[in-house]
Order: structure tokens, then sequence, then C-alpha cells
């Protein structure tokens, strides 16, 4: 960053553990159109990382980028120092990046309990013939597992909703089934795409509870696009500014927050 | 009143888990199971035996097969009856080269050329969806129905063209051919129903049926979530055309007795299955039996039932009565609960869960 922001900052930024996934001059283009335009940030162990901007500055194409649904056509995504800008979703959720989407994609059909459960898929191992008879070894692989669904179900305190489909359940709880869910995934790195749209003030606190909690609790490093600022500020230990696909600023929130750049592209400038 | 969970309480996970987690509804399937290993081969007579329920549980076990492909995993499939008709040709090829192999294994053993044959027209749900691969599938129908005609191999090169079921024996009693009896027809047939119908239903409730569902519901979180699409469909393809296959050697060897393609194994078949598990319930296994029951008992029961009923009406125009009062039911309860009659059930038994006081 520049030297004025240093100078608000005040102290220097403190480092959490080792960098986890790195993006390097990444660039993604649909045809004409550039989502994204030579952008590079890294995201620590143990962080929570916010990835800010206005509408349409590339934020979700950026978590598409990092698992998988789109392959950036120039620069590299390094995860765990191996690279992998070229991996399809499901290798993605088999290194470890679990997300949640900003418009809940929740499976529909299906009670609490089996979309947490489902979650769960990639440390099922049992095969088909045990499946089929679901004794044995299948029965003792999903009652473990349940074990595990129930902790994540306690944790986010959703038990009243465990056997209820949750197309009914109303959007809040919708979005902490969809928390629970990527939890299940015991997940390295968990993507969150707007945590907290369309909730009111109780249902934020309680989200921002569950974020810090999952964040100290089980040392999950999480990658939050979010547009409520106060939450933004609170929560993450760095932020990074996109605005138009090309990154603005990258620092802790008090650098992003004095950043006249940043202040720009919110406020708008006289031209 | 009687049907509640109160004072039932789970204290592991195996209980809670169960298919049936109420004492009532374990009761209710073993009365329901009681009548159909006693009680109707008791009490019903060949003709109930060998034109009501042997087709009914034909057609139920199709249905569960179409309602794994297109009510759990989302694909539309219009090529049931083909996949039924592999099954039937397979058992037939089989029943010539083993002859002494027992029937019932060969029958299990069909199901697996129409999973392949399944599996093989499944590619292309990889790359589209809904109406568009309901008429891929369609290609399924028309090349199979076209290939049990058009290679004589098939059918061991028969003057007639057909299947013609040989008499095979269980215990030194004949289940397939002329002089095998409707009850024992009607026990292999409820046997093997019930026995494929409990893998169906361990499979739904495990982890494959979970990645099957999370698949129609949102794929792109299903893949998400680590569940490979390719695999999903694909098993999805193998498992449904095995419970067609199955069914369809059923129909040949266990209830029709011989048969040809183009007489059995149609496009027709392929709606009337597809109407079975939409009008019984997408998703819902129980439905598929209430639709197979809807579509294939009731016409029968209603066409033979209202003249021994003692309603005076003569055998062609009780055809046409059925004809009218079941396409006026299948409206009336498509208008009623478009979800099927699985939802209907479901929600009889939640009404009667909090009966007397429902608030």
């Amino acid at each position: 960053m520049n030297a004025h922001s240093m100078a608000v900052a005040g102290a220097p930024v403190t480092h959490k553990g080792e960098v986890l996934l790195s993006v390097e001059s990444i660039s993604l283009r649909f045809g004409g159109v550039k989502a994204i335009t030579d952008v590079s940030f890294d995201i620590r162990k143990g962080e929570v990382r916010a990835i800010i901007g206005p509408n349409g500055a590339g934020k979700t194409s950026m978590l598409n980028c990092i698992n998988g649904f789109y392959h950036p056509q120039e620069g590299r995504i390094t995860y765990k120092g191996v690279r992998r800008d070229k991996m399809r979703p499901h290798r993605a959720a088999a290194a470890g990046i679990a997300r949640t989407f900003q418009n809940v994609a929740l499976f529909k059909g299906m009670s609490t309990l089996d979309n947490i459960m489902t979650g769960r898929t990639l440390k099922m191992r049992k095969g088909f013939f045990w499946q089929a008879l679901r004794h044995g070894p299948a029965m003792n692989e999903e009652i473990e597992h349940r074990k595990v669904v129930e902790d994540i179900i306690d944790f986010l305190q959703i038990q009243h909703i465990r056997k209820l489909p949750v197309g009914k359940l109303p959007y809040g709880l919708q979005k902490r089934v969809e928390l629970g869910r990527a939890l299940a995934m015991e997940p390295e790195l968990l993507l969150l795409d707007e945590p907290m749209a369309g909730m009111n003030l109780e249902e934020k606190e309680d989200m921002c509870r569950f974020i810090l909690d999952v964040n100290n609790q089980f040392g999950t490093t999480i990658a939050l696009i979010e547009h409520d600022m106060g939450v933004v500020m609170d929560l993450s230990d760095r932020v990074v500014v996109l605005e138009y696909g090309r990154k603005i600023a990258d620092g802790t929130p008090a650098e992003v927050k004095a950043d006249q750049r940043v202040i720009d592209a919110y406020l708008g400038v006289a031209h | 009143m009687f049907y509640r969970e109160a004072g039932q309480y789970k204290t592991n996970y195996a209980a809670d888990m169960a298919v049936f987690p109420l004492r009532q509804d374990r009761i209710g399937i073993a009365v329901i199971l009681a009548i159909a290993f006693i009680g109707i081969p008791l009490l019903g007579n060949d003709f109930f035996i060998a034109s009501v329920m042997i087709p009914f549980l034909v057609f139920s076990l199709a249905a569960i097969g179409l309602n794994i492909l297109t009510g759990y995993t989302g694909l539309i499939s219009l090529g049931t009856a083909a996949f039924m008709g592999v099954g039937a040709y397979s058992c037939y090829k089989l029943t010539t080269f083993f002859p002494g192999v027992n029937i019932i294994v060969l029958i299990l053993v069909s199901g697996l050329f129409s999973a392949a044959i399944g599996v093989l027209f499944g590619l292309p749900s990889l790359r589209i969806k809904g109406f568009y691969l309901a008429v891929a599938t369609l290609a399924a129908q028309f090349f199979l129905q076209w290939a049990f005609v058009r290679i004589p191999w098939l059918f061991n090169y028969n003057a007639s063209g057909a299947i013609e079921v040989p008499q095979r024996t269980l215990f030194g009693l004949p289940i397939t051919g002329a002089s095998a009896t409707p009850e024992t027809r009607y026990f292999v047939c409820l046997g093997l129903v019930v026995v494929l119908t409990w893998f169906a239903s361990n499979i739904v409730h495990g982890k494959l049926g979970r990645s099957w569902m999370a698949v129609r519901d949102m794929d792109i979180a299903a893949e998400l979530m680590g569940i490979k699409l390719l695999n999903a469909k694909l098993t999805a393809f193998a498992v449904s055309s095995y419970f067609a296959g199955v069914a369809g050697a059923m129909m040949i060897f266990l209830w029709y007795g011989g048969g040809e393609a183009n007489d059995v194994f149609t496009i027709r078949l392929s709606f009337t299955i597809l109407f079975m598990v939409i009008i019984g319930g997408l998703g819902s296994l129980i439905g598929s039996f209430f639709g197979a029951a809807f579509l294939s008992a009731l016409p029968t029961a209603l066409k033979f039932g209202l003249p021994a009923l003692g309603v005076p009406i003569g055998g062609a125009a009780a055809e046409h009565v059925t004809f009218m009062l079941v396409g006026a039911l299948i409206i009336i309860f498509l208008i009623v609960e478009p979800h099927g009659l699985a939802r209907l059930w479901q929600i009889g038994k939640q009404k009667l869960r909090t009966w007397p006081f429902p608030y």
C-alpha cells in the first residue's frame, strides 16, 4: 500500500500463518467483457479475508475462479503450494475448499439433515453394495457421520429444523443451513459469498458470531464477500478491494478505509 | 389418535435414521406384507392374481426404476420401455445359453445388461437437460425397438419373431412357461419386487441417494460438495435401467409368457410408466406403487369389477367407462395435488398425527 494509508493505520500489518492460497495476476474474460483484470492477492492460513467492492466489481467471479467454476485465461492460482487454476469444482472440494452462495443454493427438496449430510459425501467411503444393504459397515459409517452433522447442528443452533425440508425455511435459516453444509466438509478454506445479504440486524449478529467461532474454534481460513462495511471492518483481518475487475486496495480494514481510491470508488468523485 | 410418535423415544441414531421411524408405520408395512404374501394368494382367484396383481407388481418395479432417474435425479427419460426390452431379450438369450441356471438368477442378471445399455444412452445427460434429454432418450426407444425386431439373433431366429418363454422350475415347481400357475408366478414377482424395493429404499436413503437428489436440486452446489456429476448421473441411469430391465424380464417371463417388442416395449409403455411416476409422486418409492396401482390395477379392476358387482353394463361399455373414469381421476388428482398421490398420502398421515386436535 502507499505511505498515506500506512500512516493512518498506525501499526504495521500483522500476518497470520503462511500463505494458503495465492492469486497471481489473473485475468478472466467472457468474450469481450473483462470480469477480472490482472488481480493478485493472497490468503493466509487462519485469517478472515474480506473481498469488497461495488456491484459488478468481479468479487463473485473471483470466488468462482478460486473454486474452479471459471478458469482464468491468464495468471495462476496456487493453493497449498500446488498450482490449480484449471481445476474442476469437485477437485477443489476434495482439496478442502468449501463455499456458500450469494443466492442460497441449498438442495430444496431435502431436509436440513440431508443437506448437511451431503457435505460429508467426500468423507464417506463405503461402496455401492454396502449402501444397498444399509447394514453393517455402511450403517456404521452413516451413524458416524450423523454424529458430526449433529455437532454442526448444535453449533449453529438449528436443532428444531433438523427434519424439515429446507425449501420452506425462512431465508435467514436457509443461510445458516448452507453454512452448516459447507462446514460439514471440514474445509481448510471457506468461501462465503455475501453471508449476510438480506438479513436483519439480529440475524447478522448471529451470523457474525458463527463466522468468528468457525475461525477461532476450527482454525478455518475464511474468505468472504460482504457489502455491510461495519461487518467487514469488524470481522476481517485483511481486506482486498476490487473495482471494475481491478484491485484498487489491499490491507487491514483501517488502511483500506482510509485509502483515497476506495473512498472514491464507494462515494464517487467529482470529474 | 392412534397414529403418532408420542412416547416413542429415539435413543440412538440408528433408530432415528430408520426408514420407518414410527412404530405404527412398521406395523402397517407388516400388515401389507402379510396381505400380499398370505391374504391375496388365499383369497384372490386366478384371474385377480394373474391380471391385476402381477401387472401391478411389474409396473411398480418399472415405476421405481424410472422414479430413481426422474424423481430422484431429475433426469427425464422416455426410453423406459426400451430398457425393459433389453432386460427381457437378455433374459431370453441367457435362458438359451444357460438352460441349467435358475430363472430367477437369470432375471436378476438380465437387469445388468439393461443397466449397461442405460449408461450408454445416459451419456448425453451430461450435456443436456430437461425436455432435450427426454428427446435424446427417445433415440434409445426407437433404436432399441428397431433392434429387437430387426436383429433375429435376439429372438433366436424364431419364425414368430417373438420371445418364446421356456418352462423353468424352482424346487420342481414350474414358475415360467405355460404350466406355471398364477400363484407361483405371483410369489416370484412379489419376492423380487419386495427385495428390490428394499434395495432401492436403502440406496435412496444413503450416500448415493443424497448425491442424486443434490444433483436434482442444485447441480452446481452438488459439484462443490465433491459430487462428480458424471458419476451421479450415470449411476442413476444404471440403477434405474437395472430396475426397468428386471421389470421387463418379469413382464415377458412371469406375466405375458412370451411376446414381441413391437407389441410390448413400445413408446406407449414408456409414457404409461412416466405417467405412473408423475401421478404417483416424483421422488417417492411408495408413490411408484400408488402410480402403478392407479394406472394398471384400477382400470382392470373397473373393467371387470363393474359388471361383477352387478352394475348392468356390458364388457365393451365397461371399457369405455373405465377410460372416462380413469381420465377424470387423473385430472382431479393432478388439480388437487400436483405433487402426486404420495404427497396426498403424506398430508393424510400428517393430519392423522394431529387428529382430533389439530392445533
